[in-house]
């Protein structure tokens, strides 16, 4: 049967390797493409929680539509402790509170943010856009947004006053030498941000071991969900955990918007490549209609018939699917390795429809979804474009089938 | 070769066959009520004009072709309970044919051919091997087994045809006008070999045909004339 079915194919050379190549190259489109979302995606996701929000956050429940200053992470430093016990986690305290933020006359509403400045310079990029002096470095420095100081007219080594309310209504107040200033892009964080060391922050606002948040950075994003699942154990009374799905709901919003977008064009390309495979079968089954009857008239019955072509179009969809993955596994491999430099899909406004921050190469990432959805299309479409034409075979009556010329 | 030898056992039998075509709502009688016994080891032919029903009355026993009254019964089995299922099985166990066309399988070498009747009975590779070349064997083609269809002369792709109707060791074998394609000298070398195949091996030759040579090798001429028998030489002595 599999003998029969590939010297079949080798009938008419040309039309086999013109569907097998219409097989092919959908397939190695198909594939490449899927890679290439993959990649960004990937790429997507962890810029935009590198930035400034992490993987995940640990919050008091109410916190997240109601960001109360008392509504806090208590036992902070055992809670990041123990979270810290998960391999692959790392655990950063956050405090944040709204405050006014005054230099010589001039004062601001601004949003004075206590962070572990050695922990987050490791992993958030935020911190890269230093564009005026440095990271603070002492417990009594800060680091404060482009349009701030601006709006300000605050220099690095200039004095800032932080007011606001502490804790059960105490006024807190804290003086910062400005260490530094940043340029995030974003006009909110860098009108309003003032990061300074958590200590200091947590000081000034009377909170004793506590933070409003445990920013989570995962070293692989894929072990997120069963990171999460451990996290989730760990927690008690109202605390939550918020994934960056949660956090930035936006983002996978626009993967899903952009794989619906991806998977219409991918449709239409299969179905197209499915017609040629049915003109294909249709011309197969015109010119060897003497050769059924001859089946028939053997003994074979219609169904053996059907099964002898419909092998003959897996073997065919097979060949193609070869030709497809042969052509795609080396591309995409070599370009998972180099990257695709993105000034050839629009330089820097490509990276910033993508949402990819400072990355400026794609790399395509080969996943089994991207591999193996358009080969298992295109056996399942031309299996039935196949069967579409040699469901007639039913019909063939040997006796008529074999004076056929 | 199953011991097909001579007797009175009737391989074939068909009592008062019809068989109506409908032309544009016209009934066309291609078979009005023919008789025929064959008896195992006989090699008939089936002779006739064009439209006589030589051809209809062959594929009515070799269950290709269905019949609307009568009875055809072959090697015992009543056709006419059958289903297109059961014919298949039937023609596949008891039936070989021979074709005027030839009607090989062109991507496969003659060998191939053969094993491939052998293969849909569900027969093992090796025994497949082994009888195809058998029977390529006892036809002279021993040596032309790997060549396909279209590297044979028209005599090698029939004595080919043979080989596959005859490696099933069928109760039946029919031939439509096996030499209709070929020349006088392979015509007769055919029909030397189907004339062995009956008197050494006792198969059941019918074929069907127009050729008064054809009728000469036979041991029984069946003369049809317009769907029906008209004349049977076993009936004349």
């Amino acid at each position: 049967m599999i003998r029969l079915a590939w010297r079949n194919l080798q009938r008419n050379k040309s039309r086999t390797w013109l569907t097998a190549g219409g097989i092919g190259f959908s397939v190695l489109l198909v594939s490449f493409a899927m890679s290439m979302q993959s990649g960004s995606y990937e790429i997507m996701i962890d810029s935009a929680t590198r930035y400034f929000s992490g993987h995940g956050q640990v919050s008091d429940a109410s916190y997240i539509d109601q960001p109360r200053f008392e509504r806090t992470v208590p036992n902070a430093t055992a809670l990041q402790a123990e979270l810290e016990t998960i391999d692959g986690l790392s655990v950063m305290p956050r405090v944040q509170a709204f405050a006014v933020v005054s230099m010589g006359e001039k004062s601001l509403g601004g949003m004075a943010m206590g962070v572990d400045f050695a922990a987050e310079t490791r992993f958030l990029d935020i911190y890269d856009n230093v564009i005026e002096g440095q990271i603070p470095r002492a417990s009594d420095e800060a680091l404060i947004g482009s349009s701030m100081a601006r709006n300000l007219g605050a220099r690095v080594g200039d004095e800032l006053i932080v007011l606001g309310s502490g804790k059960q209504g105490a006024v807190a107040a804290a003086i910062f030498i400005i260490a530094g200033i940043v340029e995030t892009g974003q006009v909110e964080l860098d009108r309003t941000l003032v990061f300074a060391p958590i200590a200091g922050v947590a000081e000034a606002f009377y909170l004793q071991d506590e933070a409003h948040m445990l920013l989570l950075m995962v070293e692989n994003l894929s072990q997120l969900g069963a990171i999460g699942a451990q996290i989730e154990t760990k927690l008690t009374g109202p605390l939550a955990l918020q994934t960056w799905q949660e956090l930035m709901p936006m983002i996978e919003q626009s993967i899903e918007l952009d794989k619906a977008g991806a998977q219409l064009f991918y449709s239409l390309l299969l179905i197209l490549v499915v017609f040629a495979v049915v003109n294909t079968f249709v011309m197969v089954l015109f010119e060897r209609t003497r050769e059924f009857g001859l089946f028939m008239a053997l003994g074979m019955r219609p169904w053996q018939v059907i099964g002898q072509v419909q092998f003959e179009a897996l073997l065919l969809s097979l060949l193609g699917i070869g030709l497809g993955l042969a052509l795609a596994l080396p591309l995409i491999n070599y370009l998972s390795a180099v990257g695709i430099p993105l000034e050839y899909m629009g330089g820097e406004e490509a990276a910033r429809q993508m949402q990819m921050g400072s990355f400026d190469r794609l790399f395509p990432k080969a996943t089994l979804a991207s591999l193996l959805t358009a080969p298992m299309v295109m056996i399942v479409g031309t299996q039935l474009a196949a069967l579409v034409s040699t469901v007639r075979v039913r019909g063939i009556h040997p006796v008529s089938a074999l004076r056929v010329e | 070769m199953s011991d097909n030898t001579a007797s009175d056992t009737p391989v074939v039998y068909c009592q008062d066959v019809q068989r109506i075509y409908q032309q544009e709502s016209v009934p066309v009688y291609a078979l009005r009520g023919a008789n025929l016994t064959i008896t195992a080891g006989e090699f008939v032919s089936l002779a006739g004009p064009s439209g006589s029903g030589k051809s209809t009355l062959l594929n009515v026993i070799g269950g290709l072709d269905g019949f609307d009254a009568g009875e055809v019964t072959v090697g015992g089995t009543s056709l006419g309970a059958l289903n297109a299922s059961e014919l298949a099985q039937m023609r596949l166990e008891k039936v070989g044919f021979v074709f005027q066309a030839y009607n090989l399988i062109p991507v496969l070498s003659a060998r191939e051919n053969v094993e491939f009747i052998l293969q849909l009975q569900g027969v093992s590779s090796q025994e497949r091997q082994e009888r195809a070349n058998s029977a390529l064997q006892s036809l002279g083609l021993g040596d032309l087994g790997d060549r396909r269809p279209g590297e044979l002369s028209g005599g090698q792709q029939q004595r080919v045809a043979i080989a596959r109707a005859i490696v099933t060791e069928p109760v039946l074998l029919l031939a439509d006008e096996p030499t209709a394609n070929l020349d006088s000298k392979t015509t007769s070398e055919l029909l030397e070999v189907l004339q062995q195949l009956n008197q050494q091996q006792g198969m059941t030759i019918v074929t069907a045909t127009h050729d008064p040579i054809v009728m000469s090798y036979t041991s029984r001429q069946v003369a049809m004339m317009d769907g029906e028998i008209h004349q049977d030489s076993a009936m004349a002595s």
